[in-house]
């Protein structure tokens, strides 16, 4: 059973379960431009498409980088994260990620390949940084519920506006600094323990975190 | 489906990429097993993206510039693709078998079925692999092999030593843990762990520290469980 479905389906509590057809036709109704700019890169090669993505998610690359103190090799991962998108973008389905969630784990990963392959050769590189990074099942054919997985992340955007500026700067710290909660607690002077606290209270408000009770 | 998972705090932090490689290995085979926290990780990568949205949306506010990527930058990106698909469209690269992606990153870096690896006995019940050199993070990463019905010596961690339960079950006074589950120690754990259902266990570990024995054979057996 999904893990997504049920944390949805319990805040659907007391309506009709929608039928499997109807659900798909919605969440096809629901997808987003970028994913739709993604789909026809995919699908046609569409250069429109992909110079509006560049346009859009370039900017974002170029930030992530120079947040990781990157500055040096910020074009550069914009450039390899724009070819892998290129690349890859036939294998990609709305249905398992937003274009905006699909282009962050490229980002991402393509960051920690870029570090890795500064550390040592590539010979040595016992395991492949996608393998080790990828969410497994991935390119399987087992689609999350499209449609509340949309849900899900369309709650997560909306309630990440109200989350207070504390909470914020920690999720920015871990993600676009890629520092531990250990030493974003030492960089702010304050205990790990409430760096985790404001951690657990931004997910619980961000519903990412299930409750045991949900299961 | 697993029933002891990374907390949030580390599952966030692999979603973030910033684990060490022995660390996201840990929680990679888990989420082999986990559904629970694939699903998990799926919102957690979602809000990643909107990190990278609204951290350089809000650096653009406070500073009135974008960060802007240049039409040229878009040109050179261009200009590698049309020449990379002049020379595969002839040549393209061979589609990976299936046998090959469905291994484990861990089966892949090994090389070998667990039982082929160069084991070495320690005391009694429990045999060790260190694979830290495959890394060298400056972390110990041991695989472990407790016997069916085997049981380790009591031994307290120095430092925090998370395992993760690569085939077969142990329990100890913290529970069971079947395959897939993962529990972190820090120096307060003190656990025997106890091989379950006639198999051989096998897991990983990574240590950060090392660890105390608090049996009897403390001394012969540092080795291994450090």
């Amino acid at each position: 059973m999904n893990v997504i479905h049920q944390q949805t389906s319990n805040i659907n509590k007391g309506q009709n379960v929608t039928p499997l057809k109807e659900s798909t036709r919605r969440a096809e109704r629901s997808k987003d431009h970028w994913s739709q700019l993604l789909e026809r890169v995919g699908h046609s090669q569409d250069r429109s498409a992909y110079h509006e993505l560049y346009q859009h998610f370039g900017p974002q690359i170029k930030y992530y980088a120079l947040s990781n103190g990157l500055a040096h090799m910020a074009e550069e991962l914009v450039q390899e994260v724009m070819i892998s998108i290129w690349r890859r973008a036939t294998l990609y389905d709305w249905r398992k990620a937003a274009a905006s969630t699909w282009i962050f784990t490229i980002a991402r990963n393509q960051r920690i390949d870029m570090l890795r392959k500064q550390k040592r050769s590539s010979s040595e590189m016992a395991m492949e940084t996608e393998d080790l990074w990828q969410i497994p099942g991935d390119g399987e054919n087992d689609p999350l519920p499209s449609l509340h997985r949309i849900i899900a992340e369309r709650r997560i955007r909306d309630s990440f506006k109200h989350l207070p500026e504390e909470q914020v700067t920690v999720l920015a710290k871990v993600y676009m600094e890629h520092k531990s909660h250990q030493i974003v607690a030492n960089e702010m002077g304050i205990p790990l323990g409430t760096v985790k606290s404001r951690v657990r209270l931004a997910l619980n408000k961000l519903k990412v975190i299930l409750q045991d009770q949900d299961l | 489906m697993s029933s002891h998972h990374p907390d949030e705090v580390l599952l966030m932090e692999y979603s973030a990429g910033s684990l060490s490689e022995p660390m996201a290995l840990c929680v990679r085979m888990h989420l082999e097993k986990c559904s629970r926290c694939r699903g998990q990780l799926d919102m957690l990568n979602s809000l990643g993206a909107i990190m990278m949205d609204t951290s350089s949306a809000s650096h653009i506010a406070a500073t009135h510039s974008a960060e802007d990527v240049s039409e040229d930058l878009f040109s050179t990106i261009m200009n590698r693709l049309d020449a990379e698909q002049a020379t595969t469209t002839t040549d393209k690269p061979a589609a990976k078998t299936v046998s090959t992606s469905r291994l484990t990153p861990l089966a892949k870096l090994l090389g070998k079925e667990l039982e082929e690896l160069p084991w070495k006995r320690q005391l009694g019940d429990v045999s060790v692999c260190d694979i830290s050199n495959y890394f060298g993070t400056g972390e110990r990463v041991t695989l472990q092999k407790l016997v069916a019905g085997g049981r380790a010596p009591a031994h307290r961690h120095g430092g925090t030593e998370t395992t993760v339960v690569l085939h077969g079950a142990f329990a100890d006074s913290n529970g069971v843990f079947e395959a897939g589950d993962m529990v972190v120690l820090d120096e307060h754990g003190d656990h025997r762990p106890v091989a379950l259902h006639g198999e051989d266990c096998y897991t990983l570990s990574v240590l950060t520290a090392p660890v105390q024995l608090t049996g009897r054979f403390s001394r012969m057996l540092n080795p291994f469980i450090r």
